[in-house]
């Protein structure tokens, strides 16, 4: 296996590196081939109070007056070097307008992500596990509802309740642990349906498995079944789903911390987008298809280790082929 | 019911069975109705509502839902229920936009690649690579910045970041169903790869596709309502679904300005999420 593993793991690098790229040259021709054009006419937004000397410096450096081309091949050497040029807004350079932005992002999304996880593994053992028929007939169509209710309405509702009734939180103070609990909360309730989906379709796969049944007349508990034999196996499916969850959480962001108040990178792309920072813009973008490709990488590679049966060649061809659909 | 299939013949159970496939479940019933309502909003909102969407009574203003006003009244009096039915036919029709366009662009790359093979298969991979890298919700925020801030362009936005889930099951279901049996068996009767394409392939195909076009359809209606939420839609006086919600957010002592368009939004993409799993589950 090493050394087809080996091969594999290169292979798919590689195609994670090229992605990155293409997706850093298609968000580039999307903001500047599109029609409108966003940087020259903030340049001249009186507002702004660039004098035509700066306006000149600004248009120089991003290569404004070359062809797209031009600007496309300067723009893509300033990424590949790490240099992700200056806010228009701000002026500051934006790599560290991101790196303030970062840390708050991360907890929000971390917390978020194990708190979707949490609330998944729970729907999935109550749909299996919970006495009434009714109850896990009700707990089953959970997840389609937390699929039907959009991330700001969430976010709103939880506000009103926890913050404005039971004074649970503020949002005077937005970055308090309280605060970042209920705005995690709010990125992770959309994110655990499908999870949650997932799981319910493997587990009720498993269980009706031949071990599941040999287990359980071995004298196993049915919790003990879950964690020790049921979980691991429905897990594995769900790891893959992982990095669609992480670009989820990323997306969700922008929404979660505008209603929360919360300065992360949701609110730079906010500001980014309000006052056309092409910069900041694109290099959000490009930082969260980075972020994407490489968990997908890692989620890819870890996979034939986490279940030997799938070796590197079947684990490809089972991934192009893997449907985005959630199972029913 | 249950307790007497054990005792019926096998055949009968086969028969009943057959015929239960057809029987359309209560739930779905309510989601159809729920989703015919909508329809009906968008095309004649006035056989609804006698109120006048942009016109209030500053004297009736901030009124809790009465029977007067189902849905209350916002800050100038304006009749909500009258605003959300009114702004249905935008939230509609871009949602229907965005589907439209997510599902004719990915079927053609998805049908190109699975049929094609080869180099196109290739490069098309790598297009929908990118699309699928960029988080769908940002890539629309990026498109609708880039285009400008309007319903039509946030409904584009949405369906383009949508193309890649399009590409992606046709391309597999084209794969699934050119390696059966009976596209081989059209080869061997001298019919040629559009015959093959055309009369095999496309229609054991577009199931699956519009059961996800379905579901897409209420994702489509959440992404844009996000979209309107944070003022990428059409300006007020426009009563998009998101930007109702948006603007009731100021009025902490009117929760219905929040709750009432939030309900609309979810009891129609939870009818919409109920008819897409009933179309899959009946294939």
């Amino acid at each position: 296996m090493s050394r087809s593993y080996g091969r594999y793991a290169l292979l798919r690098a590689a195609q994670a590196v090229v992605v990155i790229l293409l997706a850093y040259i298609g968000t580039f021709l999307v903001i500047s081939v599109l029609p409108g054009d966003p940087i020259t006419n903030m340049l001249r937004d009186p507002q702004n109070g660039l004098t035509d000397d700066e306006i000149q410096q600004i248009v120089a450096h991003y290569g404004l007056d070359k062809p797209v081309v031009i600007q496309l091949i300067l723009s893509l050497g300033r990424f590949v070097t790490g240099d992700l040029g200056f806010s228009l807004q701000s002026n500051l350079p934006v790599s560290q307008l991101l790196g303030d932005a970062l840390p708050s992002t991360l907890t929000l999304a971390g917390t978020a992500l194990l708190l979707s996880v949490a609330i998944a593994v729970v729907i999935a053992y109550g749909v299996q596990y919970l006495p009434s028929r009714w109850a896990r007939g009700v707990l089953r169509s959970v997840p389609s509802l937390f699929l039907s209710v959009p991330n700001f309405v969430v976010g709103l509702i939880l506000i009103e309740i926890f913050a404005f009734r039971l004074h649970a939180f503020t949002t005077i103070d937005p970055d308090s642990a309280a605060a970042t609990l209920f705005a995690a909360l709010t990125l992770a309730i959309p994110v655990s349906a499908p999870l949650a989906e997932v799981l319910i379709a493997n587990l009720d796969h498993e269980s009706r498995q031949e071990y599941a049944l040999v287990a359980r007349s071995r004298g196993l508990s049915q919790a003990r079944l879950f964690a020790r034999h049921l979980v691991k196996p429905s897990m594995l499916p769900a790891v893959a789903m992982i990095a669609l969850i992480v670009g989820e959480l990323l997306g969700g962001a922008v929404i979660t911390e505008t209603i929360f108040g919360r300065d992360g990178l949701g609110t730079v792309v906010q500001k980014a987008v309000t006052s056309q920072d092409v910069p900041v813009l694109q290099a959000v973008v490009s930082l969260a298809a980075v972020v994407f490709v490489t968990v997908n990488l890692l989620a890819d590679l870890a996979s034939p280790l986490l279940d030997p049966r799938l070796d590197a060649k079947s684990e490809r061809d089972a991934k192009s082929e893997r449907k985005v659909v959630v199972p029913v | 019911m249950t307790s007497l299939t054990g005792l019926v013949a096998p055949t009968e159970r086969i028969r009943a069975a057959g015929r239960s496939a057809v029987r359309v479940p209560p739930t779905v019933a309510i989601a159809a109705v729920v989703i015919i309502i909508v329809l009906l909003w968008s095309l004649v909102p006035w056989l609804f509502t006698s109120y006048d969407p942009s016109v209030g009574d500053t004297a009736e203003k901030l009124m809790a839902p009465s029977g007067a006003h189902w849905f209350g009244t916002d800050h100038l009096g304006r009749d909500v229920f009258a605003r959300v039915v009114h702004g249905t036919a935008s939230s509609v029709t871009s949602a229907l936009v965005a589907v439209s366009i997510g599902l004719v662009v990915g079927s053609i790359i998805g049908l190109a690649s699975g049929f094609l093979r080869g180099a196109v298969d290739v490069v098309l991979g790598r297009v929908v690579d990118v699309l699928l890298a960029i988080p769908s919700f940002l890539l629309a925020v990026v498109i609708v910045s880039s285009l400008g801030f309007q319903t039509i362009n946030a409904a584009i936005a949405t369906g383009v970041s949508a193309i890649a889930i399009f590409a992606r099951l046709m391309r597999a279901e084209v794969l699934r169903a050119r390696g059966s049996v009976f596209v081989e068996a059209s080869y061997l009767q001298g019919g040629n790869r559009l015959h093959a394409l055309l009369g095999h392939i496309l229609p054991n195909t577009y199931k699956s596709v519009i059961a996800l076009a379905v579901l897409q359809f209420g994702t489509s209606i959440l992404v844009i309502a996000s979209l309107a939420f944070l003022g990428y839609g059409d300006p007020p006086p426009a009563s998009d679904w998101g930007l109702l919600v948006a603007s009731g957010k100021s009025y902490a002592t009117a929760p219905w300005l929040i709750y009432a368009p939030a309900l609309v939004i979810v009891i129609t993409v939870l009818s919409v999420n109920r008819i897409s799993t009933w179309l899959r589950r009946t294939q």
